[in-house]
């Protein structure tokens, strides 16, 4: 299957051409287009999925020259991390569409945006020349923007643009970082991260390994978001309509993690082993700091985003680490928060839908007015929060446990990121107490429960949640092979 | 032995099939736990005549495990085995449970949420039987957290009032303190002994004093949480706010002492390390006492037995203390029939009279005779009277104190037990004594009756068990010394007489009492100032540097970036407010096709974004020089 791959990515180009292009009283069919390209697609994955070799190392490989004058190159492939996060891109994209059925405001464009993104989201997880693998990134904030800046709340144009110009400025570092790699790399000049691996454990970055690597820290770190980077993502989330808001905390945040483990980490181990103890502070005050303003907030969606960075704290802990339980962690934490945090957004995004507020203080006993709402609100706190048995616990477990086993981090950090758990239970448990639990408020009493289309779009999150928290090897078994050999990279520079 | 997964799976299925049902559906099939409930106690009973028939002992009968996750070459396992401690539990947990599970139906049958109750309590019966079964420390954490929720969501069950809403919350971050300690031991197992199979763990690694003792201390710390130990206890008072039946079971029998479970497994990590040792009989003894001095002043008489679950958790973690697994797991044994005895006639009572409140109870002996003797027997057992259970298990205690030299314990024990006769013989002539103050008070129906009347025949006479207890578990064993039962046998007793001479007799004035020392008073009134001092340092503390660390992200982090973003907007000479008419204006024009977008998006980034790009631009040239020139 030589154009597996290739199809995966740019299948959803031909919806955005599709739904851009419908006259306007037929734009009431870029929603059925979108999803149908979307099921396509998630299909191939599954297929890729099911014929996927966990032992076999790269696969579905895509190799061509773009542009041989200065060696770019059109490279694709699939390892077990690149799969998980494809697949979870596919499914939230799939989930997204369905989630944004009521988009009435142009939806021929909303929806061309929509699979525009799902092409950016799809390629940066499967480019292996870094090139390709920038501009994949980079077009992942257009249609980002858009959706924000065009459907999104009061304050979208303030949103919008600082999440665009605040990513695009950390990837301009990030530019810096793959040119000199390049300008680095040796007599055979190269933008492929395979060769660029080699070129490294050869010593053709060694004594700049630090400064290339904090460029690549900082393009990434704006993403992932690290404190003190992170201010631009309340705001979009705020901002954003439920589809991007799901999309946004899913997928994109995962982008700066993935580069971590894809470029930082196998292309510049030194440094990586160096950096690592800042790295693992950083992500600690992340995981204690997001848990801590989360409490405070008023805003659902403010909530979730915080909440955001302090998950997200543990997929860097996990980095780290630079053991094979921390990056396997790091994975877990990556895929379980896309799973959750999608789904928590989704729930949110059915109450403001209802009752056209997200102020914690104006919502109260969904339980009692709402019980499948409020019930699926509740158990996806209680995955977010790690709760064993449910995904959120075993990247976090992982992770501390590689964070503890790691000679790169102090004991204390790991102590101290092992009361983020018990921090992630209080703003969680808080929130649910005063939303879910207790008597409908006024704005919740009367609203109507859950319908079976929005079932259907949480159902597989539901799903998944369980089965990735009940046997972690459903996951582990693709993520582990391909974490072992970034490990490996990791312990030859020691 | 794979039949044995049933056991557990039997009642989660039966959550599985009830959670997803519509309210009146789910009420309607409440039965199916309690049918679930009496398969597992079917197993339950076969796996222990499997075990008795291989002589018990220390060596599980069968073991088996699958990895969980795979870590390189490194195998995370979880498993399940089946030894006599394990044996032992599954018979409490089961027989409890299916007596909570029957007294539930009678207890909360006019509930509008009925069928949620019983579908949460198979899952929690589902996670205690699969905790008493597990092989290793993993499974146990996990099902561990589960009994958590399970705890969280049934002190929350009436979750439109106040209290319990409170009380659920306050369970679940409290216990999850300990767990954070508990976790942390977990990555030490793994980055020290890499597994967290019981026979690795425990008797395949040789851990160093030092190591021993963190590890130890903070599986301690752990089951501290979940046992409510001071100073982790003030959860489990407040627990009371949930249904009765599921106090019985959760917040006396089973949950609460899977903490004394946890280390009575985890003890041959303990006995390297003297310190986690004394560690651990210095926290039941503080325990014991607090739960048996607050006792003595409720009024609610929940909280009554609340307290004395403290209390009787500490005298088990003393047990543990003087590394006695077997006084430990025999009192944890006999304290889980009769306190679940006695909360389910706690429940009966409540339901007669309609308050919790002993002082507006009295005289119910006559009104409620089949409580009134399964209560009574519940009372003798907990107070240590012979031949009640808790005679027999306290005893065991006691003489392992003194066995191992621990003097002044021993005599802090005892006054705990003497407390203990005290406050019963209280609650006991409060509620049972006396004049009648509510007549219509009716008795429970037999659904409620029966089960009382089982753990009440149990308590009666399975603490002639004692010697055979201790032999099951590969320990040598006999009957209690005549001179520490005669002993222990006139502290009670002192307590019961003390009991009826302020309560019975009325010969001291308590009201007087309280006038005279208002400052005493007022430290058992504050519960010795506990819920305070967190109120105000962690509750309030937390909230205040949350507050500010919220408006620092908004002031100064933000403020930062938004004054970059000014700054730089002036530099370049463009204006950062957007205008709206022109991004309305391109959501118009996009609808006409693919070429308006570009032409509109060039419009409105024109100027801010060109300027931006050059200044990109330049910013690279100049940083890729740079860095060139760093290299060369």
């Amino acid at each position: 299957m030589p154009y597996l791959l290739t199809t995966i990515v740019f299948l959803p180009l031909a919806a955005v051409v599709i739904c851009a292009m419908l006259p306007k009283h037929m734009a009431g069919a870029a929603k059925w287009v979108a999803a149908g390209v979307m099921a396509v697609d998630l299909a191939l994955v599954g297929r890729l999925i099911a014929v996927f070799d966990v032992k076999g190392g790269v696969q579905a490989v895509v190799d061509i020259p773009w542009v041989p004058q200065i060696a770019i190159r059109y490279h694709l492939g699939v390892d077990g991390i690149s799969l998980a996060m494809l697949g979870l891109s596919a499914l939230l994209g799939l989930i997204a569409v369905v989630a944004s059925w009521k988009v009435d405001k142009a939806p021929g464009t909303y929806f061309a945006m929509l699979m525009l993104l799902q092409v950016g989201m799809n390629g940066v997880f499967v480019a292996l020349d870094l090139v390709l693998f920038y501009v994949f990134w980079e077009l992942v904030l257009v249609p980002m923007y858009f959706l924000i800046a065009m459907w999104g709340g009061e304050r979208r144009q303030y949103a919008s643009l600082k999440f665009f110009l605040y990513t695009l400025a950390g990837s301009v570092f990030m530019l810096v970082g793959i040119i000199a790699l390049y300008l680095y790399s040796g007599p055979n000049n190269t933008f492929d991260i395979a060769e660029l691996v080699r070129a490294s454990a050869a010593g053709s970055f060694d004594g700049v390994q630090g400064w290339l690597f904090l460029a690549f820290f900082l393009g990434f770190a704006v993403k992932v978001p690290i404190w003190p980077l992170h201010t631009w993502l309340p705001d979009a989330h705020v901002e954003a309509p439920t589809a991007a808001s799901v999309l946004l905390a899913g997928v994109l945040l995962k982008m700066g993690t993935y580069g971590f483990i894809r470029i930082a980490l196998p292309i510049l181990p030194v440094a990586a082993r160096t950096w690592a103890p800042w790295i693992a502070a950083l992500a600690v005050i992340s995981i204690v700091y997001g848990a801590a303003v989360a409490f405070a907030q008023t805003d659902l969606k403010k909530l979730i985003a915080y909440s955001s960075v302090s998950h997200m704290g543990f997929v860097m802990l996990g980095i780290a680490s630079g053991t094979a339980a921390g990056l396997d962690g790091a994975v877990a934490v990556m895929v379980s928060h896309g799973l959750v945090t999608g789904l928590l957004f989704l729930m949110v995004g059915m109450v403001y839908e209802r009752t056209h507020t997200r102020q914690i203080a104006e919502l109260s006993g969904l339980s009692s007015a709402v019980p499948a709402i409020g019930g699926i609100l509740a158990f996806a706190s209680f995955a977010s929060l790690g709760l064993p048995g449910l995904s959120g616990f075993v990247g976090e477990f992982l992770s501390l446990l590689g964070s503890w086993q790691s000679a790169l981090i102090p004991h204390w950090m790991t102590v101290v990121a092992a009361v983020g758990v018990l921090l992630a239970a209080a703003y969680m448990l808080w929130m649910v107490q005063r939303v879910v639990l207790g008597e409908a408020s006024e704005k919740v009493a009367r609203i109507s429960d859950i319908t079976v289309r929005e079932v259907a779009y949480v159902l597989p999150l539901i799903v998944l949640t369980l089965v990735v928290g009940v046997y972690w090897n459903s996951l582990l078994r693709f993520v582990d092979p391909a974490v072992q050999g970034i490990v490996t990279i990791l312990a030859r520079v020691v | 032995m794979t039949w044995l997964l049933a056991i557990p799976l039997l009642p989660a299925l039966a959550f599985v099939l009830l959670a997803p049902l519509p309210r009146a559906t789910r009420n309607a099939v409440r039965w199916l736990p309690a049918v679930a409930m009496a398969g597992s106690l079917a197993g339950a009973l076969v796996a222990f005549a499997k075990v008795m028939a291989a002589g018990g002992g220390e060596k599980p009968i069968y073991q088996t495990s699958v990895a969980i996750a795979t870590i390189g070459d490194r195998a995370l396992e979880v498993g399940i085995q089946l030894d006599a401690v394990a044996a032992i539990m599954l018979l409490v947990v089961t027989v409890v449970g299916m007596c909570v599970q029957v007294y539930s139906l009678g207890y909360m049958h006019r509930d509008e949420r009925v069928g949620w109750y019983f579908a949460v309590l198979s899952l929690f019966s589902a996670a205690m039987l699969g905790l008493v079964l597990a092989s290793d420390f993993l499974l146990l954490y996990m099902c561990w957290e589960v009994m958590g929720l399970c705890s969280y969501l049934l002190i929350g069950f009436w979750h439109q009032q106040e209290a319990p809403r409170l009380a659920s919350i306050k369970a679940f971050l409290t216990t999850r303190v300990g767990d954070v300690g508990f976790m942390i031991a977990l990555a030490i197992m793994y980055a020290s002994v890499g597994s967290f199979g019981f026979e690795a763990v425990l008797h395949g690694y040789s851990w160093t004093p030092a190591l021993a003792t963190t590890v130890a201390l903070l599986l301690l710390f752990g089951a501290m949480g979940k046992s409510a130990q001071v100073p982790l206890h003030v959860w489990l008072p407040d627990a009371m706010a949930g249904p009765t039946p599921a106090s019985a079971l959760i917040h006396a029998a089973t949950m609460v002492a899977a903490g004394v479970y946890l280390v009575a497994r985890a003890l041959p990590i303990f006995e390297v390390s003297q310190v986690a040792l004394t560690a651990t009989l210095a926290v039941g003894t503080a325990t014991a006492l607090l739960g048996g001095l607050l006792a003595c002043v409720q009024h609610d008489i929940k909280k009554v037995l609340a307290y004395s679950t403290i209390s009787q958790l500490g005298y088990m973690f003393i047990a543990l203390g003087t590394g006695s697994a077997v006084a430990g797991m025999f009192h944890l044994m006999t304290h889980a029939f009769f306190k679940s005895l006695l909360f389910l006639g706690a429940g009966v009572i409540i339901h007669a009279v309609h308050t919790q409140d002993m002082r507006e109870m009295g005289g119910l002996r006559k009104l409620l005779p089949w409580t009134t003797a399964a209560f009574t027997a519940g009372t003798l057992a907990l107070a240590g009277v012979f031949p009640f259970s808790g005679f027999w298990s306290k005893d065991e205690i006691l003489v392992s104190l003194l066995k191992t030299g621990h003097p002044v314990v021993f005599v802090l024990a005892l006054f705990a037990a003497f407390l203990t006769a005290f406050y019963m013989t209280r609650l006991w002539i409060r509620v049972f004594a006396g004049p009648a103050q509510k007549p219509d008070a009716r008795e429970a129906h037999t659904e409620m009756i029966v089960p009382m009347m089982l753990l009440g025949a149990i308590t009666l006479v399975i603490g002639f068990s004692s010697p055979f207890f201790a032999r099951f578990l590969g320990e040598t064993g006999g009957w209690p010394d005549i001179r520490m039962a005669l002993g222990s046998s006139a502290v009670a007793a002192s307590g019961i007489v003390a009991g009826w001479w302020v309560f019975g007799k009325k010969a001291v004035d308590t009201e007087a009492l309280k006038a005279r020392f208002p400052q005493f008073y007022g430290m058992f009134d504050n519960k010795f100032y506990f819920d305070r001092t967190y109120e105000f340092i962690f509750v309030h503390g937390y909230n205040r540097l949350s507050d500010a660390l919220w408006s620092f992200d908004a002031k100064v982090i933000d403020g930062a970036v938004n004054g970059f973003g000014s700054t730089w907007s002036a530099v370049a000479g463009g204006s950062w407010t957007f205008d709206a008419r022109v991004i309305d204006g391109a959501v118009n024009g996009l609808g006409s096709g693919v070429r308006w977008i570009g032409a509109r998006v060039r419009r409105l980034q024109v100027g801010r974004v060109q300027t931006y790009q050059r200044l990109v631009m330049a910013a690279v040239i100049v940083l890729v020089l740079w860095i060139a020139w760093k290299g060369a």
